[in-house]
């Protein structure tokens, strides 16, 4: 690199674009695009998956209800960790994909849920009654079928997990 | 028979690209690494930590640097990861000696919609941010904008990282800028 002096700490790296370089010979000096059937190929793929989320979702809530119960009345133990990092892991794939696939109240409750699990500075009481109020969001959120913001129901759900939270935390 | 002109712009062959994907949902990974494989990317690393991330690089680099073979050429990490975050990953890329990596194209993949956290990837050094849902469409405008507006980056005694502003418009008041860019001192590679 060439270098001039000027103000210390202050800058400027004008880097050679590398990923053109990287590039066929065609798109070497001339500006291209990502091929729109690449894009609807990639589209594709994110409906394949909210389809199989939808589906598996179910399934994944009864593990997760199952998870939370084995845990719940256990003392603190290294296997008690165990379960909250099962549990963590849970909930954490279903707020990532429910966020993908347009479940935002899912997602946030799920959120909550994946934060909470871990607390370590919460009471046993504490953390029953919040990540309680979590799971049973999920499952109603999940039978009722809410999407996106979920209207006045999620409302009601955010609420008292809410309440729960300035509560016990 | 169509035959399109020289000018006329060609669809990207990143058959020679190798982007690294870290994310630690299974799921977002499988759905990433397939979306660029539609892409037509020759070769996709993923890892799920930052940590990971961290050593992957290392690895790759050393490679490079033995074998003459490509590093990686992009990353798409996600923000908010257990093991260590997005934040951290990009800090310790800023941070590093290597120049291959200290100015590797990061993109932030998050989940949360808020201003923050978009503001939070800017400051620490991101090149892009991408806030879930994600779509066909947004993660080639990302890839595209890295390929087609690379950003010089700035060294100043708060940040390192891409320049933050993505255009140069006139100011048609009093330039409040401490530092004139002409004060800066240049490299240029």
């Amino acid at each position: 690199m060439t270098r001039s002096k000027k103000k210390k700490g202050f800058e400027i790296f004008k880097l050679t674009n590398r990923l053109r370089q990287r590039l066929s010979p065609n798109h070497k000096d001339d500006p291209g695009f990502v091929d729109d059937k690449a894009i609807e190929k990639a589209d594709k793929l994110i409906e394949l998956l909210c389809e199989r989320f939808s589906e598996d979702m179910g399934g994944d809530l009864s593990v997760l209800s199952e998870k939370w119960l084995e845990m719940r009345d256990m003392p603190n133990s290294p296997e008690r960790e165990e379960k909250a990092q099962e549990v963590f892991t849970i909930a954490h794939e279903i707020k990532d994909i429910s966020a993908q696939c347009g479940y935002s109240i899912l997602a946030y409750f799920a959120e909550n849920l994946r934060d909470y699990i871990t607390h370590t500075d919460l009471s046993m009481e504490a953390q029953r009654v919040i990540i309680q109020a979590c799971v049973d969001s999920i499952t109603v959120v999940h039978k009722q079928g809410l999407k996106d913001d979920g209207g006045p129901l999620a409302d009601e759900l955010k609420a008292a997990l809410k309440k729960a939270i300035e509560k016990f935390s | 028979m169509f035959f399109a002109s020289k000018d006329e712009p060609q669809p990207y062959d990143l058959s020679n690209f190798s982007v690294l994907v870290v994310e630690d949902s299974h799921s977002m990974m499988e759905l990433l690494s397939a979306m660029l494989k539609s892409f037509g990317v020759g070769e996709i690393l993923v890892c799920n930590s930052a940590k990971e991330a961290q050593d992957l690089l290392t690895i790759t680099q050393a490679r490079v640097q033995s074998r003459h073979i490509s590093g990686v050429d992009v990353v798409l990490t996600d923000w908010l990861m257990p093991g260590g975050s997005g934040l951290e990953l990009i800090n310790w890329v800023r941070a590093h000696n290597d120049e291959k990596i200290k100015f590797l194209p990061i993109i932030v993949i998050s989940g949360y919609t808020s201003e923050k956290v978009i503001a939070m990837a800017r400051d620490s050094g991101a090149n892009e941010a991408l806030v879930k849902p994600l779509s066909g469409k947004s993660l080639a405008q990302r890839i595209t904008s890295v390929i087609e507006q690379p950003r010089a980056f700035l060294q100043t005694p708060n940040y390192f990282g891409p320049d933050r502003r993505r255009h140069e418009t006139p100011i048609k008041f009093e330039d409040r800028r401490v530092i004139q860019p002409e004060e800066f001192t240049v490299h240029n590679d």
